[in-house]
């Protein structure tokens, strides 16, 4: 169903748009599948609707620039669309895209997007509903289903191109490869966003192991690209690979700034900020001792004294 | 890395003419590239099999010149002065360039008595001088230049070419510090599982406490306050110090 795609077009999406599809996928399905409390409190009205909507689908428009050969996909905002009657509404879509036109008057409907695991062939009525508004429209395909094995995007972008099948042509839907590309303010936020400690996470020890876990993956990361550079190198060695200088030159060039922090002055600071934050905590912890040593003393004298005399008391300790 | 691709163009360049010329017209090819002021790189050209063919002919000069540019410093050439054609100003000036990065690779930190003695400088202005303008505005170190400890420190720089046993080195520093990476991973893993304990630890404690209050607070009567006056106040006393030192 999705061969590569040989338009030629680079693709580039910013983070907004897959921010918003989430979001947008996230509402309608807590709004159709309201969490246990609301549905108790509202007399489990929907218990039947629960299994029908575990996973609906979402639709919407993207929207962006297109230079030369290059798209860049910006922003994206929802669609009405009635599976049920598959109509689109499109005074709804014109009327956003108006408004959207008023405020970023560069951006052009470049294409839609949906949510599911796979592109089905009811999507092509769609995608040829758009092809009046944008000849070539692309489609963004967001896999809500979370695999935790998986490192990429779960986000594809699909062209349409016209292959002939068993002699009648017809149009496909084709795979095209994208980068991410981000601006100062999205990177912000997607930081933002990859930090979000749990709500309730307020003791010490999870806040560490979120933190510990947040270096744990990123020198994965780093480990996995030595290695690659690595077997690099000995398959040179050995003479599997040609030489290639420049590279050589440039692993060379970084490995002398190894080892990075050995120097006597880093030692020297290193220590220094190491013992002030010990001295700080140990007094911390001093004071708190101290209070609440107070406040044993002090209750333990309200409640023995009630008891022999009023008034004058003898200290306990 | 941008000064690789600075050079890509020029190393392809050159090695294109190279191939095509032989002998003589060799000579000045090569003339040309140890003056070029944006080339540091010289493997390919010496990869280039009609430049390889001049060893052992009259022309050999020329290649040990190429060869020392590649890997020697201005103290080989000064003492092996004899051996090498005499050098344009341009050649020169490259040649300290090159120095400075042979310099880099074994030291983090060069004082300037030593930049001034390898580089044959007098002074420490000139010496600066040399290195903010030729050095760094070329792009091929990064650094700070520490005028109270007198010494120059090396953030980056460019690579030279390779001498073939310089590989295996790159090996094992590759191979090191791919092993402290992962001895780290594996300490921050037991770091993690050793906070998570110590989290579980304190929530159960927490839970046995209020279990006991609770416990206590059932096994409270109503019977006569002043009999058990005491030992209800004491106990009082002693959840709430419990309670205390829980927090």
């Amino acid at each position: 169903m999705a061969p590569s795609s040989s338009s030629g077009l680079t693709f580039k999406l910013h983070p907004l748009v897959i921010v918003n599809i989430s979001d947008h996928y996230t509402r309608v399905k807590t709004q159709l599948n309201p969490p246990p409390s609301v549905a108790a409190a509202s007399g489990n009205g929907h218990g039947g609707d629960v299994a029908f909507q575990q996973n609906p689908r979402v639709y919407g428009c993207v929207i962006g620039v297109q230079r030369g050969r290059t798209v860049e996909i910006f922003n994206s905002f929802e669609l009405l669309y009635d599976p049920i009657t598959d109509i689109l509404d499109r005074s709804f879509l014109e009327k956003k895209q108006e408004l959207y036109k008023k405020v970023f008057p560069h951006f052009y409907i470049l294409g839609w997007y949906s949510t599911g695991s796979d592109a089905q062939e009811s999507d092509m009525h769609i995608h040829k509903a758009l092809m009046d508004i944008n000849e070539s429209p692309v489609y963004v395909l967001l896999n809500p289903s979370i695999n935790h094995a998986q490192k990429d995007l779960p986000v594809t972008i699909y062209e349409s191109e016209l292959h002939v099948i068993d002699g009648v042509p017809q149009l496909i839907f084709v795979h095209a490869s994208y980068t991410i590309e981000t601006v100062e303010a999205e990177r912000i936020s997607v930081d933002h966003v990859a930090h979000l400690k749990p709500s309730d996470g307020g003791s010490a020890a999870t806040q560490l192991a979120a933190h510990l876990t947040g270096i744990h993956s990123a020198i994965k990361m780093l480990n996995s690209r030595i290695r690659v550079l690595y077997q690099y190198l000995v398959a040179m060695q050995k003479g599997d690979i040609p030489c290639e200088n420049s590279l050589l030159r440039q692993v060379s060039s970084l490995l002398r700034r190894l080892p990075a922090i050995e120097s006597e002055r880093f030692q020297d600071d290193f220590l220094m900020e190491y013992n002030d934050k010990l001295l700080i905590t140990y007094l911390a912890m001093f004071t708190n001792c101290s209070s609440t040593m107070n406040e044993l003393v002090d209750k333990f004298n309200t409640a023995y004294d009630r008891h022999t005399r009023r008034g004058g008391r003898t200290a306990f300790i | 890395m941008d000064i690789e691709q600075k050079q890509a163009e020029i190393i392809d360049q050159f090695v294109r003419r190279s191939s095509t010329c032989k002998g003589e017209a060799l000579a000045s090819i090569l003339l040309e590239a140890t003056s070029h002021p944006s080339l540091f790189a010289f493997s390919e050209i010496m990869a280039v099999p009609s430049v390889a063919e001049l060893d052992g002919t009259t022309t050999s000069v020329y290649l040990d010149v190429l060869r020392l540019f590649a890997h020697g410093t201005w103290t080989d050439y000064k003492c092996n002065a004899g051996r090498f054609p005499e050098l344009v100003p341009d050649q020169i000036l490259k040649l300290k360039q090159l120095t400075v990065l042979t310099l880099a690779e074994t030291n983090k930190v060069l004082s300037y008595d030593d930049l001034m003695q390898e580089l044959d400088v007098r002074n420490v202005r000139e010496l600066e001088d040399f290195l903010i303008n030729e050095c760094m505005y070329m792009g091929i170190v990064r650094g700070k230049l520490d005028q109270l400890k007198r010494c120059f420190e090396v953030q980056f720089a460019a690579g030279r070419d390779i001498r073939p046993g310089q590989l295996g080195s790159m090996i094992l520093t590759l191979s090191n510090w791919f092993n402290t990476s992962e001895n780290l991973l594996v300490s921050i893993q037991e770091k993690i599982k050793w906070a998570d304990n110590m989290g579980e630890l304190d929530k159960k404690r927490r839970n046995e406490i209020e279990e006991r209050v609770e416990e206590v607070k059932k096994s409270l009567s109503t019977k006569k306050l002043h009999t058990v006056g005491r030992q209800m106040l004491t106990l009082e006393g002693m959840r709430r110090s419990l309670l205390n030192q829980a927090e």
